[in-house]
């Protein structure tokens, strides 16, 4: 691999490249991190404090500002709503899932081609486009403001279907063929022998969409008004309004935001190689 | 079992019919309710005077339509759709690849930089936009102090609608930068090791073999990504949403955005549907424009 960059340069050069990319790589980690570090380090903050821009560090850390949230504020609360209400899209959308692309690659029937082009020309659509429709359907069903309107507007993932679609026509085709000569049904061929193959892809399915779930805002906004139905990025922005009074209390808000985002960082920092997987896998499709 | 031909071969044809119902009904039937059918609704819905309230309902033909394209808050908001985008897309792919060219050979501490400069893709929008509310504050925002510091003037960035938008787009690039690396990364692994040494036996240096040979190679996946990049731009909603409310007066009012107040605060759903249908339209052109593209680029 090092010798395709076997390199003919001057010495004088090279640390001079090396010193441009390290100054790049940097500024660009520090742009980035330091939102997440300012949050947690104005989290810790007094009122007084927060505003006086000579501070920077909190002088007597405020760790009462975090355990009110986790203690004392809805905030734990919508990130339980949160947490379940994905956990059930995910599992509900990795069986359809799973069914439709199974189907799609192993089934033989004459509307398959149909089918897949329908799927595939919801793909890209903006999804806010079917909003307004969606929300009269859930009128029309009684569940407005309840957390089955939440589950059954998202019960399908067409980012999914794609996903193992993909990796189940990687797979030997003779492969289902064989597992069904054994008596083996349809059912069991896919969660007995092609779910554990591709397991890679399910893993990666339910990662990425648990999280897209978990932190969506637009549509759950749309369609819950209680509180007690607030998963956490309506609940937080509730909470910026009403309890951070739009910035007099912002050592409680960056408090709230750093219960938020940092279980998620760290859920990342051990799933992180299932995203970037993913994402990897997307394009090889397309390269 | 006696079975003539034709009746084994109808029975061969339809005995399967219930496994393949079985198999797709359980997205399908969501797929069509809250999808398929949403979209044609919104199409129809795009024809009406429905104003949410009424039970009843005109079809108005293309008025919707022409009234949008009389109003100048509609090619304002057409306008700063496109501000938003290229504004977004530009440094999204160059430092996306900047990055990714610079990660690409792993070295101490490279794992790291990549977790960094991925989380934001990870985290709430909601959340991280109300810290990035925070850092904005006009007077007291660290954005500022740090403005000072360097010696330059302090900007008003959310709170006035010279910068509003700007502030948006910097949000939208900290987020989707990682994004870029990441496809950019798996792009880069991709390209035959033999190409650059076939490349540095014709005497190619360094910048030539960037322009001939990596550009080139990762060229689909720079298309994939301005395509997504512009359908996301299309429905970015949570950080406007958080940050600006889509003002002040109006400066970072997107189509999206429009869209939303119409329906949810207005309730002129004619005209929303009708903002909508025009979204979808230029999505299934950005769609066109990617399947085209990536025909003529499978040969690589």
């Amino acid at each position: 691999m090092n010798t395709r960059y076997s390199d003919k340069n001057p010495i004088g050069l090279r640390v001079l490249t090396t010193a441009g990319k390290v100054l790049i790589l940097g500024v660009a980690s520090v742009f980035t991190a330091f939102p997440f570090l300012w949050m947690v380090i104005s989290s810790l903050k007094t009122k007084a404090d927060i505003l006086n821009t000579d501070v920077f560090f909190p002088p007597d850390p405020q760790w009462q500002n975090i355990t009110g949230i986790l203690f004392d504020s809805p905030i734990p609360r919508y990130i339980f709503n949160s947490a379940w209400v994905s956990l059930v899209i995910v599992a509900i959308q990795i069986v359809s899932g799973a069914m439709l692309a199974y189907a799609l690659v192993f089934l033989k029937f004459r509307t398959r081609k149909i089918l897949f082009a329908i799927v595939m020309a919801t793909y890209m659509l903006p999804v806010a486009a079917t909003y307004i429709p969606s929300y009269i359907i859930l009128a029309d069903m009684g569940l407005l403001d309840s957390f089955g309107g939440l589950i059954i507007s998202s019960t399908v993932s067409i980012f999914g279907i794609f996903l193992l679609r993909q990796a189940f026509m990687q797979l030997p085709k003779g492969l289902v063929e064989a597992a069904r000569m054994d008596g083996a049904s349809h059912w069991r061929a896919l969660w007995g022998i092609v779910c554990p193959m591709t397991k890679a892809s399910f893993i990666t399915f339910g990662l990425m969409n648990f999280i897209s779930t978990y932190n969506n805002y637009m549509w759950p906004s749309l369609i819950t008004k209680t509180s007690d139905y607030f998963l956490v990025s309506q609940g937080l922005r509730a909470f910026f309004v009403r309890d951070g009074a739009y910035g007099t209390e912002w050592a409680l808000v960056m408090a709230a935001s750093a219960v938020v985002v940092i279980p998620l960082l760290i859920l990342f920092a051990f799933t992180q190689k299932w995203f970037i997987n993913g994402i990897g896998g997307e394009t090889g499709m397309k390269g | 079992m006696n079975l003539s031909g034709t009746k084994r071969k109808f029975k061969k044809r339809y005995d399967r019919l219930p496994t393949v119902l079985l198999f797709i009904l359980p997205a399908l039937i969501p797929l069509v309710v809250f999808w398929i059918y949403p979209i044609c609704r919104s199409i129809y819905l795009s024809f009406t005077n429905w104003d949410f309230i009424s039970p009843t309902y005109k079809i108005v033909g293309f008025k919707n339509y022409l009234s949008l394209f009389k109003n100048p808050r509609f090619f304002e908001a057409l306008w700063h759709t496109v501000v938003f985008t290229a504004g977004t897309l530009i440094p999204t792919i160059v430092l996306g690849l900047v990055l990714a060219l610079l990660l690409v050979r792993s070295f101490r501490g490279s794992g790291i930089l990549k977790f960094i400069l991925f989380s934001p893709w990870i985290t709430p929008t909601v959340a991280i936009s109300i810290v990035w509310t925070w850092i904005f504050k006009a007077d007291g925002g660290i954005a500022n102090t740090i403005l000072t510091a360097l010696g330059a003037s302090p900007l008003k960035w959310i709170s006035s609608s010279d910068t509003a938008m700007l502030s948006v787009i910097i949000v939208t690039v900290w987020k989707s930068l990682g994004y870029a690396m990441i496809f950019y990364l798996s792009a880069l692994e991709k390209v035959p090791g033999e190409l650059y040494e076939a490349g540095a036996l014709d005497g190619a240096n360094k910048v030539q073999q960037f322009f001939d040979i990596t550009l080139p190679s990762i060229s689909p996946t720079t298309f994939f990504l301005m395509i997504i990049t512009m359908v996301n731009s299309l429905q970015a909603y949570d950080q406007i949403q958080v940050l600006t409310q889509g003002g002040p007066s109006g400066s970072t009012r997107t189509l999206l955005y429009m869209y939303y107040q119409l329906g949810f605060q207005e309730f002129n759903m004619g005209q929303a549907t009708a903002v909508a249908v025009i979204m979808i339209l230029l999505t299934v052109a950005l769609s066109v424009l990617q399947f085209k593209a990536s025909e003529k680029w499978v040969h690589y």
